[in-house]
């Protein structure tokens, strides 16, 4: 076991490196200038060269590579005179748009989409399995019907439209939810502030997520309901409610794992929409801006973690896959 | 220079200097709606939410910013420049008053050399007393424009450093810091500064009312970082400067005795940014926050919404902008004069208009170059637009064709290009622009002008301004500085402006133009200038160096607990600093 861990932490290792070249190179062939994008309006072709050259840009790709690489272990540093500064290791580079090191905007982002996407992540999982269970379990009654509404509407209305009839509705008009624009609070800071802040987005993205989950729990349920060692479970005396949990769910839940790990690797990687519309200042907020700016470091920065967070979370799936299903062995 | 931003931001307006500005900007700003709500007098408290769209604002730094609704968020409260803009309604709003001076500066040597003194009992937030040294070395960081950059230019103009280019404080320039130490000196109490130019500019002290002229603490600049954090010197200081929000809470070091120009009234102001848009506008319909104000204008689909419903007749403006849109010729590569006037009349202005809103949002012709805000120095000057003898909004195809047929003999080569190969329009990459191309193809196509659309995704000015990879025209826009057309006409259409898009110099009347120019910039008789400018403006225009389009529009909303909104002229946005809680 610990070797299988410790094999695929090096097959992650190699892909992040890949992505990370593969990223890199983009860039070369993006037909922009970095240099250009760093001096705003003002900018003149002195200014542009002395700029290429205080950032490392009028170095070989290679090199810019290499230091890009490095600084992630032992830290850059910028600039020249009394306006040197570093970015101490994990350094991911400087974002001259927004005079900060990268590292630094992403363990600001960071706990926002963390707290989103693990906040969705329970509710949709507790809406839609749940639901999925009890539309599989009384299959074809109104409560089937029901569900199957429900996974229409929520696979339907994009999140933006969600989001805003939410906000519309329960805060602006209703003042249901209070409106907050105060920012992020730790939960153990002020877990009600904490709560309140991401009530919506989470029912924003859990809506549309439990809604898919709903329909997969639902047709795997149906489907090994069916299955032999089902019904000699049943026929050996089982309570229905036991076989459910102990064998039909145990089975079904597998797939589902793999399913709710990718969309929360996804998640990880910034819920643009949600998190713009709910003025959440997390990785994709981040993300998009630095995309619109055309802010190199921290798209390279984001795409990187992106990359690493879906790794990671497809190293974590197998391995929990190992414990839903004792058929499946790692190693 | 305040060259439109390409987001939807506000430059710094030109305004009115005089009764009879007035009267032209009253005339102009006759379908505003809205003034202030000052019908309770203010009230010291609360915390006033500035609601804005961007993640960010560009910059905090004094030294780089150059929008004038930045500028004046900044100014109103925390930082504190030599000399500025009265806080005030209408053209009065116009007048300097001394800030950290104590007058509004002194020139002599022909507006050669400029002095400031500087008030007793300024400080920073720190509690450190404001010197001259302090100024000098925030002028100095300018010069670093590789670190300091976006900020206005004029420094690097006019500051008589001989021939030695100093590259800033940040660098070992040993030459470039002595010819700087020359420029601008102390005063051996620290207190008078003096700034020696290389011409005569009788509006130097304009340039004051920028960040550019402002104190910065050596030991605690941080480069590039003082973006994050700069030391205030006014009322408030910052507090909180994240992703989410910027909030300033008052600034105990800051002496209202030292201060006529401030009324700093809600306790704590905090800008939310990264808002949806579409959220924003439903806050204030809904009336969610009383205390808000929205730091952007309402989006287009909302206008209405805002401007039709009597519940919003004391919470909203709707005012001229203070931008000059047109499209620079690229005189190099176009060089027909007829080719270039056919471009004008077949264009349909209306159409345009029509896209943007109509008069009621969107603005109205193009006169000329200069922005009729700027008042004094503005006339329509009958070439272009309204009131000039050719002029129809739909495009004047006859007299359109008429000079592409003269230009097919007069200068076959353009004609060539205009009419076959294609002439290249650059734009930034803007949602608004990109719907006006069909509307422009089909109304130049007309008198069988081919035009096709360079669209630049990013650093579109760093990219138009370089002639090696500017095309034949190039969209545009400008604000003037201050008050005065002398941060127009030569910005745009000299050489040594930081604006000139037209790449005139070979044009047969150029030289004339810029010893005009040279001469109206020495001027010190403002009346007398004023007239210069508006016979220079008529000149541009009849060698059709620009494409003037419209003047443009904007709107303000803010909630129903705020006072004291009104639009500061001289900012182009509304003075925030006179807001209060209601």
């Amino acid at each position: 076991m610990i070797n299988y861990v410790l094999r695929r932490l090096l097959y992650a290792a190699v892909i992040l490196l890949l992505v990370s070249m593969a990223v890199y190179a983009i860039f070369q062939f993006l037909p922009f200038d970095p240099a250009a994008l760093t001096c705003g309006k003002n900018c003149r072709p002195n200014l542009i060269a002395a700029n290429r050259v205080r950032l490392g840009f009028d170095k070989p790709v290679w090199e810019q590579y290499w230091l890009f690489l490095s600084g992630i272990f032992v830290g850059r540093d910028y600039g020249v005179g009394s306006a040197a500064f570093s970015c101490p290791a994990p350094s991911l580079g400087y974002s001259f748009r927004q005079n900060a090191c990268v590292t630094d905007l992403i363990k600001q982002a960071l706990p926002v989409t963390l707290s989103l996407a693990i906040g969705a992540l329970i509710l949709w999982l507790i809406v839609g399995i749940g639901l999925g269970i009890l539309a599989a379990r009384f299959k074809d009654s109104p409560i089937d019907t029901g569900s199957t509404v429900f996974v229409l509407i929520g696979t339907s209305l994009p999140t933006f439209v969600t989001g805003l009839l939410l906000l519309i509705y329960l805060t602006l008009k209703n003042n249901i939810i209070p409106l907050n624009f105060d920012g992020y609070v730790s939960i153990f800071d002020h877990p009600s502030k904490f709560f309140i802040y991401f009530l919506l987005p989470w029912i924003t993205l859990a809506f549309a997520f439990s809604a898919i989950y709903t329909r997969y729990t639902r047709s795997a349920v149906i489907e090994i309901s069916g299955e032999d060692y089902i019904r000699t479970a049943l026929a050996k005396g089982l309570k229905p409610k036991v076989v459910l949990r102990k064998h039909t769910l145990r089975a079904a839940l597998a797939p589902l794992t793999t399913l709710a790990g990718l969309d929360f690797a996804g998640l990880l990687g910034g819920a643009i929409l949600t998190e713009t519309i709910f003025d959440l200042p997390g990785l994709g907020r981040m993300s998009l801006k630095a995309v619109n700016d055309f802010d190199l470091p921290v798209v390279l920065a984001t795409t990187l973690l992106a990359a690493a967070i879906v790794v990671i979370m497809n190293l974590i799936v197998d391995l929990l896959y190992a414990v839903l299903d004792p058929r499946v062995r790692v190693g | 220079m305040s060259k439109m931003p390409q987001s939807k931001r506000f430059g710094r307006a030109a305004i009115a200097t005089s009764v009879a500005a007035g009267l032209v900007v009253s005339g102009l700003m006759s379908s505003s709606i809205g003034t202030a709500n000052a019908a309770a007098g203010p009230k010291t408290g609360g915390t006033l939410i500035l609601l804005e769209h961007t993640p960010k604002l560009d910059h905090l730094d004094p030294s780089r910013i150059y929008t004038g609704r930045d500028l004046a968020f900044e100014n109103s409260f925390f930082i504190r420049t030599l000399v500025a803009y009265n806080p005030v309604p209408g053209a009065a709003g116009a007048g300097l008053v001394a800030d950290l001076a104590t007058n509004t500066g002194v020139p002599s040597n022909e507006a050669k050399t400029w002095k400031f003194t500087l008030r007793p009992g300024t400080t920073f937030e720190d509690g450190a007393k404001i010197t001259c040294a302090d100024v000098k070395y925030g002028v100095s960081r300018v010069f670093a424009q590789d670190i300091i950059t976006d900020g206005p230019g004029y420094l690097q103009q006019w500051l008589d450093l001989g021939k030695v280019e100093y590259k800033g404080p940040y660098a070992k320039d040993t030459a470039g810091q002595a010819a700087f130490d020359k420029a601008v000196t102390c005063s051996a109490d620290n207190r008078t500064i003096t700034f020696n130019l290389n011409k005569s500019v009788a509006d130097f002290n304009y340039l004051g009312t920028y960040g550019v002229i402002s104190p910065v603490q050596a030991k605690l600049d941080m480069g590039d970082a003082y973006d994050l954090r700069p030391q205030a010197t006014g009322p408030y200081k910052i507090a909180e400067n994240t992703t989410n929000q910027l909030k300033l809470v008052r600034n105990p070091k800051w002496s209202k005795a030292s201060d006529s120009i401030r009324t700093p009234y809600p306790d704590v102001v905090v800008m939310k940014f990264g808002l949806d848009e579409q959220v924003m506008d439903q806050v204030f319909l809904n009336d969610t926050m009383f205390n808000a104000v929205n730091f952007d204008g309402p989006l287009p689909a909302n206008k209405d919404a805002f401007f039709s419903d009597d519940k919003f007749k004391d919470r909203r403006i709707n005012t001229n902008d203070p931008y000059s849109r047109y499209l620079a010729f690229n005189i190099k590569k176009m060089p027909c004069l007829e080719i270039r006037q056919a471009m004008y009349y077949a264009r349909n202005a209306k159409a345009i208009l029509d896209y943007a809103g109509g008069t009621f949002f969107g603005g109205s012709y193009s006169t000329g170059s200069i922005s009729p805000l700027l008042g004094l120095d503005y006339t329509p000057t009958k070439v272009v637009g309204p009131g000039s003898a050719d002029f129809d909004p739909k495009g004047n195809v006859v007299k359109a064709q008429a000079l592409m047929d003269k230009a097919k003999t007069s200068c076959p080569a353009d004609y060539k290009k205009a009419t076959v190969d294609g002439i290249v329009i650059d734009i930034s990459q803007s949602v608004t622009l990109q719907d006006t191309i069909p509307i422009n193809t089909a109304a130049w196509a007309r008198v069988g002008l081919k035009v096709t659309y360079n669209i630049i995704k990013s650093g579109y000015y760093s990219t138009v301004l370089n002639p090696a990879k500017q095309n034949d025209l190039s969209n545009s826009g400008w604000g003037a500085d201050w008050a005065n057309a002398s941060t127009v006409i030569p910005e745009l259409f000299t050489l040594e402006g930081g604006f000139n898009l037209c790449q005139n110099g070979d044009d047969p009347a150029y030289k004339d133009f810029k010893a005009a120019v040279d001469v109206a910039m020495k001027t010190t008789d403002r009346a007398k200038q004023s007239d210069m400018w508006k016979a220079l403006d008529v000149k541009a225009m009849e060698r059709m160096w620009i494409l003037p389009t419209n003047y443009g529009k904007s709107q303000y909303i803010w909630g129903k607990g705020v006072g004291g909104a009104f639009f500061w002229q001289p900012q182009g946005t509304l003075a925030w600093g006179k807001l209060y809680i209601k």
